[in-house]
């Protein structure tokens, strides 16, 4: 463990030598999330609300999908595959801890600094344009922080699952595009869940990638009551244990079918 | 003569070479449909909800999205050599200085050095959204109509290609990509792929007055959907698309050639 939280301290350090390019990248969510606050009051266009919605969470919606983007990174990341394919995966196998731990760390102290710095960043700068909302109960803040924690592992056994196709295929990049693609758009990042038709909703649900955005956003705009809330983490749980499980089995027998070209 | 001969050989070199790796090509093409194929779907599925944003229907926002990407694909095709991102690596890998001591010019080398084939996939989800929009919708076809429609589509890959020239001349100073720049790239594209009667006043007023997108797309639009304009315009505002594109692309070759005269090698 002492291992582990050593990975994420060196991962925190060298994403802090990039604090300038993390101040640009807010320029560019910060035009995204006014894009799409447009596009969702436009919407609704004095509908009142939609499925608890109002054009106010709708705003905030948008605020935090964006304010999110780099700790969860939703659009999806490909650092593994390269590093299989340059053959430096040898020298990750050579470490004292599991290949899935290790990418864990450096992906947690990315993380971690990318909520503070773009993602608090980012609600500061949208509240210049429209009023971001904090959740008002305390309870809320509570359950927020397991429901952020879980998305984060959710959605780093995603990727690293993705990921894993380079151990198989020389054309993992195509395939990851395809499949961080498809992980946005039914996340609820491009469009909340609860505009699409209910069917299609429901459909989306029977995925676990509402678990990576849709769930800490719904939380933190208050749109669950208790029960629900409960709910939710019980599913970001459950998805969290079957998609970690899924992505150890399949690492295990890529390691075992692992040929290392020079490297 | 000669250099159009030598630009399509360079094209053919390259296809061909892309087109060793079967499979990866295909997966390129058909992840490139879905990742932005999804922005549409979306529009297209919570219209079943809401039916109309601000009075356009799916069929309509179909047209913009349609344009839009088609043109977009087609530029990003065709001037992937200027792409800031791309251009950035060349710089500073000291690649830029081969091209400036070959005796070939170098607007032919940059557009020559990347064809990117794999944006076809961004073409043909643009092309089927278009063709969705001419299924939902029964546009009026008249001879002028048809003529200009080509002409909007060629103005705005132009324009498009104006934004990533003059991108590409700012890494000359700045050597890194600079990410505001991809709010007028990607973020213009994703702008005009909706109706303006969305965006809050001073939004637009920059979309009319400052980068004059507004006319690219959306006064096109209203001219081949026969959709009144709401911001009272001069009538010939739909038609100022092929002037626009013009003077983006001078004045976005002049400012490349004002940046190649003050480039420094990086030395590396």
């Amino acid at each position: 463990m002492r291992a582990f939280w050593q990975v994420v301290k060196i991962a925190i350090r060298q994403q802090l030598t990039y604090r300038t390019a993390i101040v640009a990248g807010l320029v560019t969510n910060l035009f995204f999330g006014l894009l799409r606050a447009a596009l969702y009051i436009a919407l609704m266009d004095n509908q009142g609300t939609v499925n608890q919605m109002t054009a106010n969470s709708a705003v905030n919606y948008a605020a935090l999908t964006q304010a999110l983007i780099s700790f969860l990174t939703v659009f999806g990341s490909f650092d593994l595959m390269k590093e299989v394919y340059s053959g430096g995966i040898g020298s990750d196998l050579l470490k004292p801890m599991s290949l899935y731990r290790y990418w864990m760390g450096k992906d947690l102290g990315k993380s971690l600094i990318n909520l503070l710095l773009r993602g608090v960043l980012l609600l500061i700068a949208f509240n210049i344009f429209y009023p971001v909302e904090l959740p008002t109960r305390v309870d809320l803040w509570l359950l927020l922080i397991p429901a952020l924690i879980l998305a984060w592992l959710n959605s780093f056994a995603w990727r690293f699952l993705v990921n894993l196709a380079s151990f198989w295929t020389p054309d993992a990049i195509g395939i990851g595009r395809l499949a961080f693609g498809v992980s946005q758009f039914l996340s609820g990042f491009i469009m909340p869940l609860r505009f699409f038709p209910d069917w299609f909703h429901q459909l989306t649900l029977l995925t676990p990638f509402p678990s990576m955005v849709n769930a800490p956003v719904e939380i933190y705009l208050g749109l669950l009551d208790l029960p629900q809330i409960l709910q939710v983490l019980g599913l970001q749980l459950a998805w969290f244990i079957g998609l970690t499980a899924l992505a150890h089995f399949v690492m295990r027998r890529g390691i075992r079918r692992l040929v290392v070209q020079g490297g | 003569m000669n250099q159009v001969r030598l630009l399509f050989k360079m094209w053919s070199i390259q296809v061909r070479s892309q087109m060793q790796y079967r499979f990866s090509f295909w997966m390129d093409i058909l992840s490139t449909m879905v990742l932005n194929g999804s922005y549409f779907l979306a529009i297209a599925l919570v219209l079943e909800r809401f039916e109309n944003i601000t009075g356009w229907t799916l069929g309509e926002v179909a047209f913009l999205a349609g344009m839009s990407e088609l043109a977009f694909g087609t530029m990003d095709m065709l001037f992937s050599g200027y792409d800031p991102d791309q251009f950035s690596i060349l710089v500073r890998l000291g690649r830029l200085d081969q091209y400036l001591v070959r005796p070939v010019n170098i607007n032919l080398q940059l557009f020559g050095s990347k064809f990117m084939l794999r944006r076809l996939g961004r073409m043909f989800e643009g092309a089927a959204i278009l063709v969705i929009s001419f299924a939902l919708t029964s546009i009026h076809w008249t001879l002028w109509k048809v003529i200009y429609l080509p002409i909007v589509f060629l103005s705005l890959v132009l324009s498009f290609g104006s934004l990533f020239v003059a991108g590409a001349t700012l890494i000359f100073w700045t050597v890194q990509p600079i990410e505001a720049v991809n709010i007028l790239t990607y973020g213009g594209n994703e702008t005009i792929t909706y109706p303006m009667t969305i965006y809050p006043d001073w939004l637009r007023k920059i979309l009319t007055y400052v980068i004059p997108f507004i006319f690219l797309n959306y006064y096109p639009a209203l001219y081949f959907l026969d959709k009144p304009d709401p911001f009272g315009m001069p009538s010939f505002a739909p038609f100022l698309a092929p002037a626009i594109a013009v003077i983006m692309l001078f004045l976005s070759f002049r400012f490349w050639n004002f940046g190649l005269t003050h480039y420094s090698s990086t030395g590396s």
